[in-house]
C-alpha cells in the first residue's frame, strides 16, 4: 500500500508538472462549459448562453425531445468527437513519457533496487497512466452532469458511463504505448505506434462495416447513395466476411467502445436512447426510429466489443510486462 | 562470526557475447568501507547493479546481508545511489527522499523525520523545497546521498558518489561516508578516483575487464612485496657496491633495496654496511602507492586479455 501510494503520488506529480496536463484539463473543462451554454427557451434552442439560436417547435423549453436532443449532442458530438478523439490524443501525449522517463539511465535504478517486485512496479506505473484519463473524463462528465440538470432539469447519472468507457478505450491505446515505450524507451516511437494502431483499428472497422453491409443488405456505399449488388456478389461477401473482418476482430474496438455509451445513456431514466431518432429528427424534423439502423448499430455484443479489445490489451500488457521484467537497466 | 555483508562466490554477466563480469568472487566485511576500483568499463557498475537486481546476472551465487542475492525483502535494508543519478526534474529534494522512502516501505512519519535530518546532513536543508530541475550537479548528488540513507540501510552502495561534486563537497561526502561507518553501516563505494578511495576505504578490490584483479586491505596491497630501502651518506663505495650486487641486491647511487620478511631481516645488512664504515642516513619500508598497485593489476589483466 505504501509503495502504491508512493508510485501514485509520483505519477500525479509528474502529470501536474506537465503544462500539457493543465492545457488538456482546461480545454476539457472549456468543452464542457460550451456544452453547458446550449439551452432551450420558449421558442427553441439557444447557443452560447443565448447569444444565438434557432426556433423549433419540437425543441424548446419543456418539450420532451429537448432532453433527448441535449443528450444526443452529448453522446454523438461531444463523446465521439471530443472525448474519444481529441481528449484521448492529448491524454496519450501527456502520458507518453511515463515509461521512457522512468526507464532512463540513472533513474530506474533507485526504484528497481527497492523491495518491490518488477511486475508490481510495472502495474503501478501502468495504472497511473489510466489515472490521467480518469481524471480528465471525470471532471468533464461532472460538468456535463450539472449542465443537463441546469438546461433540461433532470439529474442524469447515466452520463457517467462515459468515464469507464473512455478510460477503457484509452487503456487499449495506452497498452500499445507502454509496450513500445518499454521496448524502445522512446516517447516519439510510442506515440506513433499507438496512433498507428488507432488508425489501423479505424480502417479495420470501416472495412468491416463495408463488408457487413455488402453481405447483409447486398448494398455498398457509392459516390451517389448506394449501389445494389447481385445475389452472387452478396454471397461472395458473406463467405468472405470473416476473413475481411479479421483485422477488426483482432484489433481493439476503439470507437465501438465509446459508442456503447449510446446504448447506456438513458432518457428520463428508462427509454432507451435511439440514435436513429435523433438523426431523423435533425434531418427531417420528426423523431422516427429506424429499427434497421438501430439493429446495425448494435450488431456486436458488448461482450464481444469489450472482450476482444481487452484480449488485445492483455497481449500487449503481457508482452510489455515481460519485457519490463526481463531487461537490464 | 557474523556473515559478511556481501559474499559473492561466483558472478557472471554477459551482454550478448560480451562478458561484462567474469566469475567474480568478492567478500565485503560488515561495518567496513569497501572501495571497488577500476578503469572505465571495467564492470563496477554492472557488479553493483547485479547485487541490487537492476541487472539480471547470467550466473550468480552468493549472499547479500546473509540472504541469497536477489532476495527482495533484503533490499529494504539496502541504500543505493546510482551512477549519474537522475531523479525527476519535477520533484523537490524533499519529495525525492520521500519517494525512495515510500518504495522502501519506511513508515510515513519516520520517513519525514529522517528526510529532515538527512537533508540537513548533506547540506540541502535550505534547498529542500526547490525543484530538482533547478539544482546544480553537486546538489543533485547530495540529495541522492540523502535518499540512499532514508531507509536506515545496513549497507549502502554508492556508485561514483563524488561525480560532479566540487572539492569542498568531496570532503563533505568523505565525512558522510566516515560517519556511516561509525554508525555501523557497510559502505560500498565505486570509483575510479584512487585518491579518494585511499582516504576512506578499509578494503579495496581492483577490477579490470570484468575480473577482480586484486583485493584486500589497503595495507596488504601496498606493502605486499616487503621491500626495504637503505640510504647511505654519499654514494655506496664501489667495492661494497660490487659485493652487494654480487649477492643480488639492487644498488643505485646512495640507495640499497632489499627484500625481507620484516624489519629484523634487514638488520644483518645494516650491520654489514656499518662494519665497512658506511654511514646510514635512512632506512624505510617501501610501499607501493595505490596507483602503482592499480596500474599493475590493470596491466596484468590486460596482458592476459591480449593473449
Ligand atoms: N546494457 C548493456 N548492454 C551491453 N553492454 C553493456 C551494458 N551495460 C554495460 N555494458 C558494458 O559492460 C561493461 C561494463 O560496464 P560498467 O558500466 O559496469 O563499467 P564501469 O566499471 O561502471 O565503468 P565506469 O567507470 O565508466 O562507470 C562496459 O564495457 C559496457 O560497455
Ligand atoms: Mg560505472
Amino acid at each position: 500500500m505504501r509503495q502504491f501510494v508512493a508510485v501514485f503520488v509520483d505519477a500525479l506529480r509528474l502529470l501536474r508538472a506537465r503544462a500539457l496536463f493543465w492545457i488538456t484539463l482546461g480545454i476539457s473543462a472549456l468543452a464542457a462549459v460550451l456544452y453547458l451554454s446550449i439551452g432551450f427557451d420558449e421558442n427553441g434552442v439557444t447557443f452560447l448562453f443565448g447569444a444565438s439560436g434557432f426556433e423549433s417547435e419540437f425543441l424548446r423549453e419543456g418539450s420532451p425531445l429537448a432532453e433527448m436532443f441535449y443528450l444526443g449532442i452529448f453522446s454523438m458530438i461531444i463523446v465521439n468527437l471530443w472525448l474519444s478523439w481529441i481528449a484521448v490524443i492529448l491524454a496519450l501525449i501527456t502520458c507518453a513519457p511515463v515509461f521512457p522517463e522512468f526507464m532512463a539511465e540513472g533513474s530506474a535504478g533507485v526504484a528497481l533496487s527497492k523491495p518491490i517486485s518488477r511486475i508490481k512496479l510495472f502495474f503501478y506505473k501502468y495504472l497511473s497512466g489510466l489515472l490521467f484519463a480518469f481524471l480528465q473524463t471525470g471532471i468533464f462528465c461532472a460538468i456535463v452532469f450539472l449542465a443537463i440538470r441546469l438546461q433540461v432539469g433532470t439529474w442524469n447519472p447515466s452520463v457517467f458511463w462515459a468515464v469507464p468507457l473512455v478510460v477503457l478505450m484509452f487503456s487499449y491505446l495506452w497498452s500499445v504505448m507502454v509496450a513500445v515505450g518499454v521496448r524502445t524507451r522512446s516517447v516519439m516511437a510510442s506515440v506513433l505506434a499507438s496512433l498507428l494502431v488507432w488508425f489501423g483499428a479505424w480502417i479495420a472497422k470501416t472495412v468491416e462495416e463495408y463488408a457487413w453491409t455488402a453481405a447483409e443488405f447486398g448494398e455498398v456505399p457509392a459516390a451517389q447513395g448506394s449501389m445494389r449488388l447481385t445475389e452472387a456478389e452478396q454471397k461472395g461477401w458473406r463467405d468472405r466476411y470473416s476473413q475481411v473482418s479479421l483485422a477488426y476482430t483482432l484489433l481493439p474496438k476503439t470507437s465501438d467502445t465509446v459508442n456503447l455509451l449510446q446504448r447506456l445513456v438513458t432518457v428520463q431514466g428508462q427509454k432507451k436512447f435511439a440514435v436513429s431518432e435523433l438523426l431523423n429528427l435533425m434531418a427531417t424534423g420528426a423523431p422516427v426510429r429506424d429499427d434497421e439502423v438501430e439493429e446495425a448499430l448494435e450488431r456486436h455484443s458488448v461482450g464481444f466489443i469489450i472482450g476482444s479489445s481487452l484480449a488485445f490489451e492483455a497481449v500487449m500488457l503481457a508482452f510489455a510486462g515481460w519485457s519490463f521484467c526481463r531487461r537490464d537497466y | 562470526m557474523e556473515a559478511a555483508a556481501v559474499e559473492i562466490e561466483h558472478l557472471s554477466k554477459r551482454y550478448g557475447r560480451f562478458e561484462a563480469l567474469r566469475e567474480v568472487a568478492l567478500s565485503v566485511p560488515r561495518g567496513s568501507v569497501f572501495g571497488l576500483l577500476g578503469p572505465n568499463g571495467a564492470g563496477k557498475s554492472t557488479l553493483v547493479k547485479s547485487l541490487l537486481t537492476i541487472v539480471r546476472p547470467t550466473e550468480c551465487r552468493g549472499t547479500l546481508l546473509g540472504e541469497r542475492i536477489g532476495h527482495r525483502r533484503t533490499l529494504a535494508k539496502v541504500g543505493y545511489l546510482p551512477e549519474h543519478a537522475r531523479f525527476p526534474e519535477y520533484l523537490t529534494g524533499r519529495q525525492i527522499v520521500g519517494f525512495t522512502a515510500g518504495l522502501a516501505k519506511v513508515p510515513a512519519k519516520q520517513a519525514k523525520r529522517r528526510a529532515e535530518e538527512l537533508l540537513e546532513t548533506v547540506g540541502m536543508k535550505d534547498w529542500a523545497d526547490r525543484k530538482n530541475g533547478t539544482y546544480s550537479k553537486g546538489m543533485r548528488q547530495r540529495v541522492g546521498l540523502a535518499q540512499a540513507l532514508v531507509n536506515d540501510p545496513e549497507i549502502v552502495f554508492l556508485d561514483e558518489p563524488t561525480d560532479g561534486v566540487d572539492p569542498g563537497g568531496r570532503i563533505e561526502i568523505r565525512k558522510i561516508i566516515e560517519r556511516m561507518r561509525e554508525e555501523g553501516r557497510t559502505v560500498f563505494v565505486n570509483s575510479h578516483l584512487l585518491g579518494e578511495v585511499e582516504q576512506v576505504a578499509d578494503e579495496v578490490a581492483i577490477m579490470a575487464h570484468g575480473r577482480i584483479a586484486e583485493s584486500g586491505t589497503l595495507e596488504s596491497l601496498t606493502r605486499r612485496d616487503n621491500r626495504y630501502e637503505i640510504r647511505t651518506l654519499g654514494p655506496v663505495p664501489a667495492e661494497v657496491r660490487a659485493e652487494l650486487e654480487g649477492d643480488g641486491l639492487e644498488v643505485a647511487g646512495d640507495r640499497i633495496a632489499s627484500t625481507a620478511a620484516d624489519a629484523k631481516g634487514v638488520q644483518q645488512l645494516i650491520d654489514r654496511l656499518r662494519s665497512r664504515g658506511v654511514v646510514i642516513r635512512e632506512m624505510k619500508e617501501l610501499r607501493f602507492t595505490l596507483e602503482e598497485v592499480f596500474l599493475k593489476a590493470v596491466q596484468s589483466v590486460g596482458k592476459e586479455e591480449s593473449r
